[in-house]
């Protein structure tokens, strides 16, 4: 027999999301390199619908060697409804070839920074941004955002738990799922922000309690480039001045 | 020698609700051990801020008298070179680790301390070995049980070094064996000289300290009595007998197998305790019977699943109204107003009526995630995952009374806890293990027992008092 309970165990879901990302080639990639082929990647909306189709083939490509392109299909696959709404609307009152570039030009955005954000932990952005010259307590901040952001699904469901341990709320398990699951994001939304901006405080108080303040800090870890990592960052860096280069021009 | 902390006269009062500390005057010099206790509630956390400097440089509010950490004000003083003299252990493990790994939350304060890489690289191994960490180096600290997270909390501050070391209630959440280590550990850092101030409820673990200085603080602030009433049940519908049975059940987290084949049955009217080592499942065992958790096997009562409503280990998670009566009625469309009185007199919240619940204590605040549940009468009872957590003596005995109402009344209660004093006072003890249910059996019959405490390595402390059982 299979227990009740709905959704993904919250601890084992961290730590299945954290051997998903060790398992990929590119965690091993430089983060100031993986932002690069990022943001090159994100210039190719610039494109027409047959050379879109291509930077989108070639970006399947890098994901597939990633072993990340199931993750970043399960991730324009949720605004499968957006992305289909646009195209109709698109086709219907414009033409079939617009709507077919407005829609890659989303998929393309929906998933351009899976690689960067799927195997780059907290830390090395926080590094990558160091580097990049911004002051470490905004780095810090930004990177504590960052590792926020993939605990939102936990904490969302911790929230949810919190309220079907004590009774007050039940698993929908109705046709009209779509419906209660609309009413949990009003009646949960304060709590939810009560929770977020509580944990907030006792990072932050955590984090001064162990001297975060300082100014003598002195970074234990630094980034360095490989061979792999240059190769990747001309790459990148070629990529995106041609595109800018063939849009000016 | 100059005292590493000096306390005059310190009291402080939060703007949101007034209560606070009363004023305290205390010492530590270089080597002392000091225990600081009280009843819940009497402001042993907000003392320990302030004898950091977290108050008043990120706390507002009231602050009179002073603190000198290391002979610098703390009001005058950054709080980066506070933090260098004295490191805080907070109440909360889980609230306080920042990073993806337990490896970068060690490397996190070393960093701060602008220590070379050489040096941080030779702390964080020290600190690795001396807490056990190694099998969970690389582990997402959100990811490990209660008790792993509060032995990576102390390691995080521990490995910083501090002269002053602040610990809110550092016990709690460990089991026997690892109480006990972490006692030793203190005592040696207290030798190294290291002033170390403990916060505890747990004080039988420090009583072989040499040379411990108790400072008692009073009753809470507010001025109000917080006293539980007596409560044996009165108000709770009562359940027909009935039977829950655990057959086989194996749960995975991330992949990792925690529960093994564990199979057990308790019945209605019963209070059973469960009892284990840090990381051995208890909270992944309690979640499951309570719905939240999947799993493989069969859990069941005769009338289908079980309903058994659950207080989490960090009760702060089911907390989020503005009232503690707000809190107790939210989603509730009738309320019970004897049964709701009832719950506040016999869990001592009365007073706490109209206080925002995130303002009260720790114990306070799991008394009232208890009556969130409570109020709602589970069918089949209720699953307290370490309900002694941050509860003084008189609490701790009024939970037994109200297990007792609620066995009284059909109901099952389920504890898990590494508190042995409060497991002594079941009537059936679980003694969980890596593979499964070592033990099982009455309290009184298991204490004569060493050898299924030995095969778990379980350290069961000579104080520990079971009733009906003759020294």
């Amino acid at each position: 027999m299979k227990s009740p309970a709905r959704g993904k165990a919250r601890r084992g879901a961290v730590a299945t999301r954290l051997a998903t990302v060790a398992d990929s080639p590119l965690r091993q990639v430089d983060p100031r390199v993986k932002l690069a082929l990022s943001l090159g990647f994100s210039l190719t909306v610039m494109l027409p619908l047959a050379q879109i189709a291509a930077a989108l083939a070639l970006y399947a490509l890098l994901l597939l060697w990633g072993r990340l392109l199931p993750l970043a299909a399960r991730q324009v696959w949720r605004l499968k409804w957006v992305l289909l709404a646009i195209f109709v609307v698109d086709w219907l009152f414009v033409s079939l070839e617009l709507a077919a570039t407005i829609t890659l030009r989303l998929t393309l955005l929906a998933g351009t920074f899976t690689l960067f954000f799927a195997t780059t932990t907290p830390g090395e952005l926080r590094l990558a941004l160091e580097w990049l010259h911004v002051p470490y307590r905004y780095a810090f901040s930004v990177s504590l955002a960052f590792q926020s952001l993939t605990l939102l699904e936990e904490e969302w469901h911790a929230l949810r738990e919190a309220q079907q341990a004590r009774g007050a709320w039940s698993p929908p398990a109705s046709w009209r799922v779509l419906l209660a699951q609309l009413g949990d994001w009003v009646a949960l939304s304060v709590p939810a922000a009560v929770m977020t901006t509580r944990r907030a405080w006792a990072m932050t108080e955590a984090a001064y309690a162990r001297g975060f303040d300082s100014p003598h800090r002195r970074p234990y870890r630094r980034l360095t480039l490989t061979r792999l990592d240059w190769g990747l960052l001309a790459l990148a860096v070629a990529g995106g001045a041609l595109l800018l280069v063939w849009r000016l021009v | 020698m100059a005292a590493s902390v000096c306390a005059e006269q310190v009291a402080f009062r939060y703007p949101q609700h007034g209560y606070g500390l009363a004023p305290v005057s205390l010492t530590a010099r270089s080597g002392e051990r000091v225990l600081i206790t009280g009843p819940s509630g009497c402001g042993k956390s907000t003392l320990a801020r302030c004898l950091t400097g977290l108050i008043p440089h990120l706390y507002r509010g009231e602050l009179h008298g002073a603190v000198w950490l290391d002979g610098l004000r703390t009001t005058e003083t950054p709080l980066w070179r506070l933090a260098e003299r004295a490191g805080m252990v907070f109440q909360n493990p889980a609230a306080q680790l920042l990073a993806t790994s337990v490896e970068e939350e060690l490397i996190f304060g070393l960093e701060n301390l602008g220590l070379p890489p050489a040096t941080i690289r030779e702390r964080l191994e020290a600190a690795v070995a001396q807490f056990g960490l190694e099998p969970l180096r690389q582990r997402a600290p959100q990811t490990l049980s209660g008790g792993e997270q509060q032995k990576v909390a102390l390691a995080a501050i521990m490995a910083r070094r501090p002269p002053v070391l602040v610990l809110d209630e550092p016990l709690s959440m460990l089991d026997g064996t690892a109480a006990a280590t972490l006692v030793t550990e203190m005592a040696a850092l207290a030798r190294a000289g290291t002033a170390v101030m403990v916060c505890e409820h747990r004080a039988e673990y420090l009583s072989e300290w040499p040379e411990l200085r108790t400072v008692r603080l009073g009753e809470p602030t507010n001025q109000r009595v917080n006293r539980a009433e007596n409560w044996h049940g009165e108000g709770l519908a009562s359940r027909p007998p009935f039977t829950l049975t655990v057959e086989g059940v194996t749960v995975r987290l991330g992949g990792r197998p925690v529960l093994r084949e564990l199979s057990f049955s308790a019945r209605g009217g019963e209070f059973l305790a469960i009892v284990g080592r840090n990381g051995v499942g208890k909270t992944t065992l309690l979640r499951a019977l309570a719905g939240l958790q999947k799993y493989e096997g069969h859990i069941a009562v005769e009338d289908g699943r079980p309903v058994l409503g659950l207080v989490f280990q960090n009760a702060e998670l089911q907390l989020f109204n503005a009232s503690v009566r707000e809190e107790l009625r939210y989603r509730l469309p009738v309320v019970d107003e004897t049964f709701y009185a009832y719950l506040l007199a016999g869990l001592g919240l009365t007073p706490y009526e109209t206080t925002p619940p995130l303002l009260l204590s720790e114990g306070e605040k799991k008394r009232v995630a208890l009556a969130t549940v409570l109020l709602r009468q589970p069918r089949d009872g209720v699953l307290l995952d370490e309900p002694s957590l941050g509860q003084d003596a008189a609490h701790k005995a009024m939970l037994v009374r109200l297990a007792r109402g609620l066995t009284a009344a059909g109901r099952l209660v389920v504890v898990t806890t590494h508190d042995l004093a409060l497991a002594a006072q079941a009537d059936r003890l679980l003694l969980l293990g890596p593979e499964g249910t070592t033990a099982a059996g009455p309290p009184a019959q298991l204490f004569r027992d060493p050898a299924p405490w030995a095969r778990l390595g379980l350290w069961v402390p000579p104080w520990i008092q079971v009733p009906g059982v003759a020294d």
